[in-house]
């Protein structure tokens, strides 16, 4: 009764999280409610007992992925009002297109395919239970090599982000070289000049 | 007791909402982007209830992969924004019509 | 469940909650009031290195000083700036102070004295804190003012970088606790001063401690504020309430920060005497403080929280592209070279941490 509640509570935060991401006017706003999509989405995913991945799911969409996002948003300097060219004009076919493939999908996985009849929902597992400690014994596993290509796509992600925002600035780029501020001598910075010391004129008084 | 199918047409819901993104948004590269997001996210809601239902941990793990690839996809994917409106000043993707071939 | 008069009036399900309200009270409180003697032993502590005399004109010593602090910033009046968003404006503090409090209901004070006993604790904490960035994000873009932008900007690259190292500085925890529950990483800790995690974790330590100060964006790595460059970073446009529940925020995320350091790597509420002293001795009444209990853990906290005073009255303020190298040139390679070192040991079984 108390998970039904919280059920349809997350889902209705969800869904109108989602609508304000596509239809708000301004970017920062979309941004800041796909964060709370995604933080309800966590909430959904601790119903499904799944609790390793709304952690992750928050602390890498919403710690870090947004976060980019909003920064990216921040430091461009977008004209708004040409980006909402044509809003009016093609928000008829979006809405007509997602009420139908989403007429079409919830056919496909409707009650009378998935219902509880057919899927019974199981129990939820006891207090004993780590989802953590069941994901990684699949993972490090039966799941080992695509494991390991998955961490070589990350390094190649950091690779190329660093690379394509590097590129084009390296050659004004600002910075320290420490190694030229050690090797400098006392000789090419400060000179020594030797100067008659001023002797006091005789005539004036 | 909240039924498997459920879940399903949340995801479903959230999948039409990001594909109508797509259509609304055709102009903004940045609204682009998280309107894939949602639909990944759509996907992931998924994968996680039938991992649930059908007792599975496959699936979570599977969403464990996407949201990797996904958190790739962003990262490089702002990336080339950046770069793209540093050159061009714009993340206009009418305007974006350079290329020939 | 433990037993309170007029509880039992209350239907089953009202009377689980009552009882979460009330331990959620029972320690917020106390926290809240450790965030105000913070600031008052901060301006002690700092006059007295730097040979004034701090506050000591509201009562005696001066300890009512948070008191009449807190009650100018309720009576201050709360402008909202022209062009500012008002709802997200209202919304940056509230974000902040509430990301610093739920990582709370994780954090151990004894055996099996915590709020929520979960299998995920650290990852909790981890993602909870990462969401404190938001309350600076937003407080920045919704003052629709250019220093408050510049400050948010400045504090998020930097709090993203920072949040990385200690991640795998926690990584080295889990690996060495093998769990990843507040309470299980305690208990692996038992048997005294030598098996402590910080020994065979110094150097994830010492960047744990150091990110966390980078992390509440504390002196030397408070360029988001940056009073002499950008007047005061993302708070530049709040006055009044909003802007002393920033406040909060900022000292509640550092009792946490001194509270997980030594929760995992000083051994939490653990006395470092066990083993040592023989029974009768802590069967004696002035033994007993000898023993483990909830006054070590106040006492490490309290040395952590000293630390972060120290270093802000010793240490000159980072440039800010040093405050990059140091998080990913410096800290994540060590903390790389470490979690390897530390998967080695634990193969070969090094002991009194890993057998």
């Amino acid at each position: 009764m108390v998970e039904q509640l919280v059920f349809y509570a997350l889902s209705g935060i969800l869904v109108f999280a989602g609508s304000m991401v596509v239809t708000v006017r301004n970017p920062i706003h979309a941004a800041l409610f796909l964060v709370l999509s995604f933080f309800t989405t966590a909430g959904i995913w601790l119903l499904l007992d799944a609790e390793f991945l709304a952690m992750t799911l928050v602390l890498v969409y919403v710690g870090a992925v947004m976060v980019l996002f909003l920064f990216v948003i921040m430091m461009l300097d977008v004209n708004l009002v040409v980006l909402r060219e044509g809003f009016s004009r093609y928000l008829p076919v979006g809405i007509l297109i997602a009420v139908l493939l989403g007429l079409e999908l919830s056919m496909v996985v409707g009650a009378s395919q998935f219902g509880l009849d057919i899927v019974p929902a199981p129990a939820h597992h006891g207090a004993g239970y780590s989802n953590i400690e069941e994901l990684g014994s699949v993972l490090y596993t039966v799941y080992v090599y695509p494991f390991e290509i998955a961490s070589v796509l990350l390094l190649v992600a950091i690779v190329a982000a660093i690379a394509l925002s590097l590129g084009e600035h390296r050659k004004n780029r600002k910075g320290q070289r420490p190694e030229e501020q050690v090797a400098v001598n006392r000789k090419d910075r400060v000179r020594l000049v030797q100067m008659a010391a001023e002797r006091p004129d005789s005539d004036t008084p | 007791m909240i039924a498997l199918s459920d879940f399903l047409i949340l995801g479903a819901i959230m999948f039409c909402l990001g594909v109508a993104g797509i259509y609304i948004n055709r102009k903004n590269l940045i609204i682009l982007m998280m309107s894939l997001e949602l639909m990944l996210l759509a996907v992931n809601i998924n994968f996680v209830a039938f991992s649930h239902y059908l007792g599975d941990v496959a699936g979570q793990i599977f969403v464990f992969f996407i949201l990797t690839v996904a958190a790739a996809e962003a990262a490089i994917g702002l990336a080339i924004l950046v770069v793209l409106f540093r050159n061009r000043q714009t993340i206009n993707v009418g305007e974006l019509d350079s290329l020939k071939g | 469940m433990p037993e309170i008069p007029l509880l039992d009036l209350l239907p089953s399900g009202l009377q689980t909650l009552t009882l979460i309200l009330l331990k959620i009270i029972a320690i917020v409180t106390p926290l809240l009031l450790c965030v105000a003697y913070l600031t008052y032993a901060e301006r002690r502590v700092i006059g007295f290195m730097q040979v004034r005399m701090g506050p000591n004109r509201v009562g005696p010593i001066g300890l009512l000083q948070p008191i009449a602090d807190a009650v100018k910033l309720a009576f201050k009046e709360l402008i909202i700036p022209a062009g500012a968003n008002r709802f997200l404006f209202i919304l940056a503090p509230i974000i902040s102070l509430s990301a610093a409090l739920s990582a709370w209901a994780v954090v151990p004070f004894g055996p099996d004295r915590v709020l929520a006993d979960i299998n995920a604790g650290l990852l909790y904490i981890l993602a909870m804190t990462s969401m404190g960035i938001y309350g600076v994000i937003i407080a920045g873009w919704a003052s629709n003012s250019k220093y408050a932008l510049l400050g948010a900007m400045r504090s998020a690259a930097q709090m993203v970088s920072y949040e990385i190292a200690m991640g795998f500085a926690l990584v080295g925890v889990l690996m060495a606790a093998g769990s990843l529950n507040l309470g299980e990483i305690v208990n692996a800790q038992a048997g005294g001063f030598g098996h402590w995690f910080v020994w065979p974790l110094l150097p994830l330590f010492v960047v744990y401690f150091i990110s966390g100060v980078a992390e509440t964006n504390r002196a030397p790595f408070d360029v988001s504020e940056g009073e002499s460059e950008i007047v005061a970073g993302f708070h530049v446009e709040y006055s009044g309430m909003s802007f002393s529940v920033f406040f909060m925020a900022e000292y509640a995320n550092m009792i946490l920060i001194s509270v997980l350091s030594s929760t995992m790597f000083l051994g939490g509420w653990l006395s470092p005497f066990e083993g040592l002293v023989s029974a009768e001795t802590l069967a004696s009444p002035l033994g007993s403080l000898l023993d483990s209990g909830f006054h070590w853990f106040v006492f490490k906290v309290a040395l952590f929280l000293f630390f972060y005073l120290w270093f802000r009255a010793t240490f000159p303020r980072y440039r800010y592209d040093q405050i990059m190298r140091l998080g990913w040139k410096v800290f994540i390679p060590v903390t790389l070279v470490w979690i390897f070192v530390i998967g080695v040991a634990i193969a070969a079984g090094i002991g009194p941490w890993f057998d």
